[in-house]
């Protein structure tokens, strides 16, 4: 490789250490990158990829027990960083490489004003006197579009929203105009409204300056919507290198091919083809496969590649790849085999045919006398036309939850009543047999207390549930055997949700035992079907939760969940900690699960397109109340809401050749103890029509299908306002 | 508990084994701690007269130990003034110390940690009333609440050979478990705090388990390490207090081979004639406080690493 001094950032044969218990183990091998001045190059890896151990080592600021092996070359401009010492390298730092890290809370210091920290970044640049790095400051503030900046510099980190703060670590990194910036998954943490936010910020700022930028991230969306290039690394080698054209329109790699495959874009749904997943996990850096690091997983492995490491090829245009059978990728690639034409048997395909249009009777429905003061939403199903059949499982009718609020001395002084937190205010909702019902929103909507009053881990304030016409009560303590066992949840942490002192086999038998009644030994068999049936082998019975990857972990839960034969399952963000090769298997085990038990699904995520996948009605909530509900087809089609059109176009497409305009929302949520009047959406709405928004609630509009949206606008002039966010080529 | 838990529980504890190997402060600390483990179990075999109080000796003979030529000699320690032998005393004295200290803090950690896992389970008025009730117990020092206790119950008139007067008997077990289980509560309740928020406690939740299922089944095998370090460092406190009490004369009665009690009947005017009659009880005490805390450090610094 010649050497040329026009790249800002040259990396050669870097490989890092890690010390574990007296062993140095090679976390990263052999890592190059090229990078000039100007450019986003995305390095883009599962978890346990090595992608932050790079960003560390690019900075030259590995931990103690960290270390680059000789013979690796890291040359930024025309510096070597692997001979400077730690103070040589601090004044690189101070001015010409900064770094933006993931959790922007944590790299803040609680205890000073953003204002002082961020003067003090500048101050350790450049010699600058206060009046001059006020103003720069700023300048800056103003340019990462902080509102009010002489006020947010006035107060300290905790008083800023997630999405603020990562604005104040960028404006640090960026105030000293340095010539590289490390950014660590920078948005990973925010919601995907906020995400965009942040992005279109980074590009903008990039643009106008000739700061050369690695973005590190795990999301393909990310990637293809801000790099030109991208790195994929996979347990430590370098898979492949591309631009970011050509990685995702002819990977060249089986990883890459797996990965952009194993994210569900919007509107793909899963009667249409399964998810691609890749099988397996990642291999342990303690036992680094001598072959191919990839083989396990590779659905192209031949013998070759478990004896010989592939090199790093350079192809003709430049591009980098890791794999022996590369060529062979470069042909057109089979179709993706499509699924359950015959097997989808739930209830939505009984219903079409002769039947439909006349309603069935439906022997679970609620009496007419119970449904007093419902909006139209809970007697979506009796619509004509409205949503598809099925018997009415679960009916959520006018749920409330209020957190009380405890008393300052001001309010206990005065005889005020604070008022409380509405997590959730007046919710109807009705959910299917054997459906998917998708609950959306960003975080603090409220979704997440929603799935925790049904299941009875958090007591209502009011309204009422009723499963299968039965009442349910408050909490779990209060609720029979047969309701409990009808309502189970996969929950979101799959580091918690297993008890690390208890078996797999004694996690799945214990509901087993108490939900069905069954003795220890037929318990024991029906835990290994369970097994079998979550596409875990029978050893399995016997391991520990932390011998167990993410996904396992997951599919665990998943079968306990399923254990005790639920008709509703709740899926709090049950695939959000997963990683996207790990997640898409989760996704599709759950559909095919739902299709053999006929259950339905709460499914709870702030990723749209994983809730569009895996949904056949989708509700949209905002501050604790819905503000659309539709079949999952009509979700990314106009009219939407605007909320749900903002959620919509703030997903970040893994197609660089896909453009939208986003429609960007100011990231401060407005709390749930102090509720915008009117309509909620009014502080944020980009489509506030005038004082009827600030003063009326907004009425449920009814749509196609079913479809209701709660806003002043008429349906149809928001279809007319709003069109080609998705192409419709996508949908199907 | 199961056998697997136990077993769980094992490989923890060979990890903290070897964990304790890799620093040499606790490894030593642990070795010592066996030391007097041994001297603890074995003391009337091990010491060369197995009646601590023998008088038949010479007295104020000095110490007869030359670490220099490795030789024991007669009398190790040297005699008393009463001419007992020092060095059979001390080994004899270890019995008494991790009898009361250990049983003491093995009572205190089984009820303070019930209590514990109780109250931050239930959490609401009961963890705030109970929880009260153990700071106000907190509050008072340790020794000063001891020697109130010791002095009201032996001050007692019980009839011989009732259970009150076994009670009496064992005053200072009692004391130390009513000091810490306080103390251990305390630790329990905030480790379950943490864990109970934990999803696979609400996983047993929803499918109905009783409270009792969820706290011993599901969240004690979480506290347990927590439990450990307590309870080791709850031990160093327990030998501490035991020689205390001794040395004020309200633990064991004049003539049993009580450390505290030897340096105390060793001090002043008779520190002149036989000075090593106080100085080798002083230092077991000394050298089993220091072994066991740098044994706790290490296991508590195994366990964080394991969690």
């Amino acid at each position: 490789m010649s050497a040329t001094c026009q790249n800002l950032l040259e990396v050669d044969n870097l490989t890092i250490s890690y010390r574990v218990e007296d062993q140095w183990i090679p976390a990263v091998r052999d890592f190059r990158l090229q990078l000039g001045r100007g450019e986003i190059v995305g390095l883009v890896g599962e978890s346990g990829s090595g992608k932050s151990t790079v960003a560390l080592a690019l900075m030259h600021y590995l931990s103690s027990n960290g270390r680059v092996e000789s013979g690796g070359r890291l040359q930024f401009d025309d510096e070597d960083l692997l001979r400077k010492s730690n103070a040589e390298m601090r004044q690189l730092w101070a001015k010409r490489i900064k770094f933006v890290p993931q959790n922007a809370a944590a790299a803040l210091n609680p205890s000073i004003k953003i204002g002082r920290q961020v003067m003090e970044a500048l101050k350790a640049a450049e010699g600058i006197d206060d009046h001059d790095g006020y103003t720069r400051m700023m300048r800056m503030f103003h340019d990462v579009n902080l509102v009010d900046p002489e006020r947010v510099a006035e107060r300290y980190p905790h008083e800023l929203s997630g999405g603020m703060q990562q604005r104040v670590t960028i404006a640090m990194a960026l105030i000293s105009n340095p010539e590289l910036l490390i950014m660590d998954e920078p948005t990973t943490g925010l919601d995907v409204t906020t995400e965009a936010v942040i992005l279109d910020l980074v590009r903008g700022l990039i643009a106008e300056r000739d700061t050369g930028v690695v973005y590190i991230t795990h999301n393909l969306g990310v990637v293809a919507q801000l790099c030109e290039r991208v790195l994929v690394l996979y347990a430590g080698e370098i898979m492949e290198e591309a631009s970011v054209l050509d990685l995702f329109e002819h990977p060249r790699h089986p990883y890459t091919l797996g990965l952009i495959s194993s994210v569900p874009k919007p509107g793909q749904s899963k009667s249409a083809a399964q998810l691609q997943s890749i099988p397996g996990n990642p291999p342990s850096l303690t036992q680094i496969p001598g072959g191919c690091v990839f083989a396990e997983r590779c659905p192209l492995v031949v013998d070759l590649c478990r004896e010989r490491k592939p090199p790093l090829e350079t192809l003709d245009d430049g591009r980098l790849v890791r794999c022996h059978r590369w060529k062979e990728l470069s042909q057109p690639l089979p179709p993706t085999p499509s699924r359950r034409v015959c097997v989808h048997a739930t209830p939505k395909h009984q219903g079409g045919g002769a039947t439909y249009g006349r309603p069935r009777p439906d022997p679970y429905a609620i009496p007419a006398a119970e449904q007093a003061k419902s909006p139209p939403i809970a007697m979506g199903g009796d619509l004509e036309g409205g949503w598809r059949a099925g018997q009415t499982l679960m009916q959520v009718s006018n749920l409330n939850k209020h957190f009380p609020v405890e008393r300052n001395l001001r309010e206990i002084l005065g005889r005020l009543e604070p008022s409380p937190i509405r997590a959730v205010d007046g919710v109807d909702l009705q959910l299917r047999a054997g459906q998917t019902l998708g609950l959306v929103g960003e975080s603090g909507s409220g979704k997440t207390t929603l799935a925790r009053l049904i299941i009875g881990l958090e007591e209502r304030s009011g309204g009422a549930l009723h499963l299968l016409g039965m009442d349910v009560r408050n909490s779990v303590r209060e609720r029979s055997q047969d309701v409990l066992s009808k309502l189970q949840m996969v929950f979101q942490n799959p580091q918690n949700s297993l008890n690390p002192y208890l078996s797999v086999r004694q996690a799945i038998r214990r509901p087993l035992m108490k939900l069905r009644g069954l003795s220890p030994e037929a318990a024991d068999a029906e835990a290994l079907a369970l097994l079998a049936r979550v596409n875990l082998r029978a050893e399995y019975a016997e391991r520990y939760p932390d011998e167990l990857s993410g996904g396992e972990k997951q599919r665990v839960a998943i079968a306990r969940a399923f254990a005790s034969d639920p008709d509703l399952i709740i899926c709090d963000e049950a695939v959000s900690a997963l990683d996207v090769s790990v997640q898409s298997a989760v996704l599709n085990l759950l559909a095919a699960l739902q299709d053999d038990h006929g259950s339905a699904y709460l499914f709870i995520s702030h990723n749209l397109s994983v809730v569009g996948y895996l949904a056949d009605t989708i509700a949209v909530m905002y501050l604790g109340q819905l503000f659309e509900v539709g079949e999952a087809r009509e979700l990314f089609q106009p009219p939407y809401h605007p909320y749900t059109e903002a959620l919509v176009s703030a997903i970040p497409v893994p197609d660089p050749l896909h453009s939208t305009e986003r429609i960007l929302l100011s990231d401060d949520l407005p709390s749930a103890q102090n509720l915008p009047s009117g309509c909620r959406f009014h502080t944020r709405c980009p489509r506030k029509i005038g004082e009827i928004c600030e003063t009326d609630e907004p009425p449920w509009r009814q749509g196609d299908a079913g479809h209701l949206i709660r806003c002043h606008i008429p349906l149809e002039e928001l279809t007319a306002a709003q069109s080609g966010l998705i192409p419709l080529d996508e949908v199907d | 508990m199961k056998l697997e838990t136990v077993s769980r529980l094992y490989s923890a504890f060979k990890r903290t084994a070897k964990s304790q190997l890799r620093h040499p402060q606790s490894a030593a600390g642990t070795l010592l701690v066996a030391f007097f483990l041994i001297l603890a179990l074995f003391g009337p075999q091990l010491a060369p007269h197995s009646n601590p109080n023998d008088q038949s000796h010479d007295v104020r003979v000095p110490p007869t130990l030359d670490l220099g030529a490795l030789q024991l000699g007669e009398h190790p320690f040297g005699t008393d003034r009463l001419g007992r032998d020092v060095y059979s005393r001390v080994i004899l004295g270890a019995g008494s110390i991790f009898r009361i200290a250990g049983l003491g803090t093995l009572i205190s950690v089984i009820l303070g940690s019930a209590l514990g896992l109780f109250m931050g389970y239930q959490g609401g008025w009961v963890d705030e009333v109970i929880g009260r009730v153990i700071d106000a117990l907190l509050a008072i020092p340790a020794l000063l609440l001891a020697l109130v206790l010791i002095g009201i119950i032996r001050n007692l008139d019980f009839e011989a050979g009732s259970w009150q007067a076994a009670l009496a008997d064992n005053v200072i077990l009692l004391v130390i478990s009513l000091l810490y289980i306080p103390i251990v509560a305390r630790v329990a309740r905030s480790t379950t705090l943490d864990i109970k928020t934990r999803e696979f406690v609400e996983a047993a939740q929803i499918r109905g388990e009783s409270q009792f299922y969820i706290i011993f089944r599901e969240i004690l095998p979480s506290v347990i390490p927590s439990l450990v370090v307590e309870a080791s460092l709850r031990f160093s406190y327990a030998i501490f207090l035991v020689a205390s009490l001794g040395f004020l004369g309200f633990g064991a009665r004049p003539p049993s081979p009580d450390w505290g009690l030897m340096v105390n009947e060793n001090r002043g005017g008779f520190y002149q004639l036989t000075p090593w009659a106080l100085d080798f009880p002083a230092l077991a005490i000394a050298i089993l406080v220091i072994a066991v805390n740098l044994m706790s450090d290490g296991i508590r610094r195994a366990v964080q690493k394991g969690s």
